[in-house]
């Protein structure tokens, strides 16, 4: 039985020039695996989701959704294939209520993006799949609000929320806890686990924070000076002297 | 083959004097990121004020002096208390202030001068007429013509040579690392919009012989600059230098061939830099 | 619990209301300067849906606003008189001229969007100042006979003043209202979200380009719509409407009455009007007041006269966000 990874690189390189950010990256991802992309500021993490995710095409290598290939396609094209992302610094919409972020993608999703007339809190189609997501990030009671006027955390939940509801295959989420103080921590790492069950949603994370990642991995992607260093399982990299030595040595954690 | 010589005279000859205001109006917009409306309204007034310097002293080079350097004064007036307080927001705003600023000073002269056409004198010396290829042609176009380089080169030594103009330089490619050795960037922009002010003024100066002066007159050459700007690529001093010549050549060999699409080359030339070469012809970079 | 917005219809009604007495307590050289300033408002409301629902600043919208009025003279002089027809062809024309232009100007965007707007709009402007057979060049073409319309059986002729009047007014009201139905729909959320963050719109799996293009052809349709109002008021048209300085009026209108407010930049328009009317007893150049009115507007009230009103009154604990 030929099952389809849920997201398959080939050596993907992208360089700016004669510099080259990103070399030869290669991976494929099962449905419903959890795995993380560690790297020290500068690796190409970055530079390595904005090539797979459409905002700009790689220069060599392939992408592969779902067993189809994606390479270089616009960022809205990959969306509607089944892969959304989030950002390293909070990308949603912030003169809008949370409720109305949340509309957003279902709107295009379902195709009323053209429609000029008629009231979206009558549209049932898009209210309750809004109210679900925002019950499950756990901003039901702030659906009015302005997103300019939540705290960082929320805001964070939001971008989760926009990120999700539209039921993705794959999700890039670019250090999903950055900033954040423990207690957010926390609960974005729960967040994440109880979604990735209910939803069966394939997770791809870029983190700095390593207790995050040992909790939430089943596998690790270590990228070092734009090559992928290793790759394996928690235990794998911890115990990978590469890796120590590049990367993880500074970090001590138990 | 007089007529290729003559159209391709007064297309220098009308480049140089773009390239005056443009390179001011890049300058402006490579350090400080504004793109400002009135800058056509400020070489207007360079020659209004170049004009009514020049009945104190019946003479243009004083006119040139000291009217350009009035306009100086205005112009850090407006750097310093309406400019300075948009720097950050959205370029629609930054549009509009200078726009409101193109209305005070456009309506201003009209009230002070009147709406109707004055006329300047060339100098004694650059009054005449000389004979190339044949045919007569205006001394004054060719002074324009050697003028413009001059002026141009005494800026770009100043930019690559002296302490102020490297200053300037660096600010403008990182003015958060320009603050952060101590530069003192708010003194730099006034300075430079003094420079870019003085620039256009002088424009209107040295332009008030060859054309009459009319307070319309910026309303024109505001938009040749902005497509100067652009062809060239914002903020480039080459770029500028380019862009002038290539659209005072074209709207000179306009006049021949183009018949009555002459008025929109300019605007043609502008989408089409802008759809294929929107950074323009050359980098950022003084 | 997300709560179905009733939106407070009130003020509009009173709005309507006021406006459709107006005639008959004014004077007629004032119902005249209404009858500008709500065509010109429908001008400025188009204009601000790309403006301020949208975040796209246009410099070109007076070609738009000129096909139509060309569109009418034409027809007008071509013996038309019917006015739905010559209402509706100003507006396809005007509709499919902003989707060429559209298509080249989403290219770009921010400032070199304005630019390219603006060069567009001055190109029609060469085209109707040069093409002397067609447009009668900078003297432009006038209107003779005024169309009529046949409603419950009586013809009903727009001469008079008054008439035009309530004739601009029912249009601009219906122009308005469509305009209202689309900023409040589906398609009004997307716009809305796009000048938040356009980068997050097509990674929610929006087409930008597409979106701009189809918010671009809408706001020309109005603005065209607007512009045969003007050409059948002024009895003329004229290639001055597609100058850039003109093109630059809706959007101080826009941001002079706020463009967070749907109704901003018709109060922007009233602004305009009532300002120039008050100034051009005392000087010609009004045109300098109005730049000494604009700069504190613009310096200090960000959000508009209209707009930063109706927060002090509506919403006085409301805290700036920004």
């Amino acid at each position: 039985m030929n099952v389809e990874n849920a997201l398959r690189i080939e050596n993907l390189g992208h360089s700016y020039g004669k510099f080259k950010v990103i070399e030869d990256i290669s991976l494929s991802i099962d449905k419903g695996e959890l795995s993380a992309l560690i790297g020290p500021n500068g690796a190409g993490k970055t530079t390595f989701y904005n090539a797979i995710s459409g905002k700009f095409p790689p220069t060599k290598g392939k992408v592969f959704l779902g067993g189809e290939n994606i390479t270089g396609l616009p960022s809205h094209h990959v969306v509607d294939k089944g892969m959304c992302r989030s950002f390293q610094i909070t990308n949603i919409f912030s003169e809008l209520t949370v409720a109305e972020n949340v509309f957003s993608p279902l709107v295009i999703q379902q195709n009323k993006h053209f429609k000029l007339y008629g009231n979206l809190f009558r549209d049932k189609q898009i209210t309750e799949k809004a109210m679900t997501m925002l019950e499950q990030v756990g901003l039901a009671d702030r659906a009015e609000q302005l997103v300019s006027s939540l705290a960082y955390g929320d805001k964070r939940l939001v971008e989760m929320a926009v990120v999700l509801v539209r039921g993705p295959s794959v999700v890039l989420l670019d250090e999903p806890t950055a900033g954040m103080n423990p207690k957010e921590t926390e609960n974005m790492i729960s967040l994440i686990k109880k979604l990735a069950a209910i939803y069966g949603t394939t997770f791809f994370i870029t983190e700095h924070d390593m207790k995050v990642v040992f909790s939430l991995a089943q596998k690790i992607y270590v990228l070092h000076q734009g090559h992928l260093l290793a790759q394996g399982n928690p235990q794998e990299i911890r115990s990978n002297e590469h890796v120590q030595e590049a990367y993880l040595g500074r970090k001590v954690n138990a | 083959m007089e007529y290729l010589l003559l159209n391709t005279l007064n297309g220098l000859s009308w480049g140089m004097l773009l390239f005056l205001i443009a390179v001011g109006l890049t300058t402006v917009f490579g350090v400080m990121g504004v793109l400002n409306f009135a800058h056509g309204s400020l070489f207007m007034l360079g020659a209004y004020l170049c004009m009514h310097a020049m009945q104190y002293f019946d003479s243009f080079w004083f006119g040139l002096l000291v009217g350009p350097l009035c306009v100086v004064v205005i112009g850090v007036l407006v750097e310093k208390y309406l400019l300075k307080r948009v720097y950050g927001r959205d370029v629609s705003y930054q549009l509009l202030l200078t726009f409101a600023v193109l209305l005070v000073l456009d309506d201003g002269v009209r009230m002070i001068w009147g709406s109707g056409y004055h006329v300047v004198e060339p100098p004694v010396i650059l009054s005449g007429i000389m004979h190339i290829a044949g045919q007569d042609y205006p001394v004054y176009r060719i002074f324009l013509i050697i003028v413009g380089p001059v002026i141009g080169g005494l800026l770009w030594s100043f930019f690559h040579f002296t302490k102020w103009g490297k200053i300037i330089r660096a600010a403008s490619f990182d003015n958060i690392m320009a603050e952060g050795v101590g530069i003192n960037v708010p003194l730099i922009y006034t300075s430079v919009f003094a420079l870019g002010t003085w620039l256009a003024a002088l424009g209107g100066a040295l332009a008030a012989p060859q054309q009459s002066l009319i307070p319309s007159m910026g309303e024109k050459i505001i938009i040749e600059s902005f497509i100067v700007v652009v062809i060239g690529g914002m903020g480039s001093f080459p770029g500028a230098f380019a862009g002038a010549l290539l659209l005072g050549l074209l709207e000179s060999f306009g006049t021949v061939f183009a018949g009555r699409l002459q008025m929109a080359l300019p605007f043609i030339l502008l989408a089409i830099i802008l759809l294929i070469k929107p950074n323009g012809l050359f980098k950022k970079g003084v | 619990m997300i709560t179905n917005k009733y939106h407070n219809l009130l003020g509009p009604a009173l709005l309507i209301i006021l406006l459709f007495f107006a005639p008959l307590v004014m004077p007629i050289y004032w119902v005249m300067i209404l009858s500008e300033i709500l065509i010109m408002g429908l001008m400025a409301l188009s204009c601000n849906l790309l403006l301020g629902y949208t975040g796209l600043l246009s410099f070109g919208q007076g070609a738009f606003f000129g096909l139509g009025a060309y569109s009418a003279a034409l027809m007008l002089q071509g013996g038309i008189e019917n006015l739905f027809l010559i209402l509706l062809v100003g507006m396809l024309l005007a509709l499919m001229a902003a989707l060429v232009v559209g298509f080249f100007s989403v290219q770009l965007d921010e400032i070199f969007f304005a630019m390219i707007t603006l060069a567009f709009g001055m190109m029609f402007f060469s085209l109707a100042h040069n093409w002397i057979d067609i447009t009668g060049g900078s003297d432009g073409m006038p209107v003779f006979n005024l169309p009529s319309l046949s409603l419950f059986g009586t013809q009903l002729t727009f001469y008079a003043p008054t008439s035009m009047y309530y004739l601009i007014f029912s249009v601009v009201g219906i122009g308005t209202s469509l305009l209202w139905f689309i900023v409040h729909s589906p398609f009004g959320l997307i716009l809305k979200a796009m000048r938040e963050n356009k980068e997050r719109v097509s990674f929610v799996g929006g087409n930008v380009k597409k979106l701009r293009i189809a918010a671009f052809a809408i706001s020309g349709a109005f603005t065209g719509l607007a512009g045969v109002l003007f050409c059948l008021f002024n009895s003329m048209a004229t290639p001055d409407f597609m100058h850039w300085s003109f093109s630059a009026k809706p959007v101080i209108m826009s941001i002079i009455g706020g463009t967070g407010v749907f109704l901003g930049p018709l109060f922007g328009a009233a602004i305009f009007f009532i300002l120039e009317q008050v100034i051009i007893q005392f000087t010609e150049n009004w045109m300098f007041f109005l730049g000494i009115v604009l700069i504190p507007i613009v310096l200090f009230f960000p959000k508009g006269v209209f707009g930063t009103l109706r927060d002090k009154i509506f919403h006085p604990t409301k805290q700036e966000t920004k």
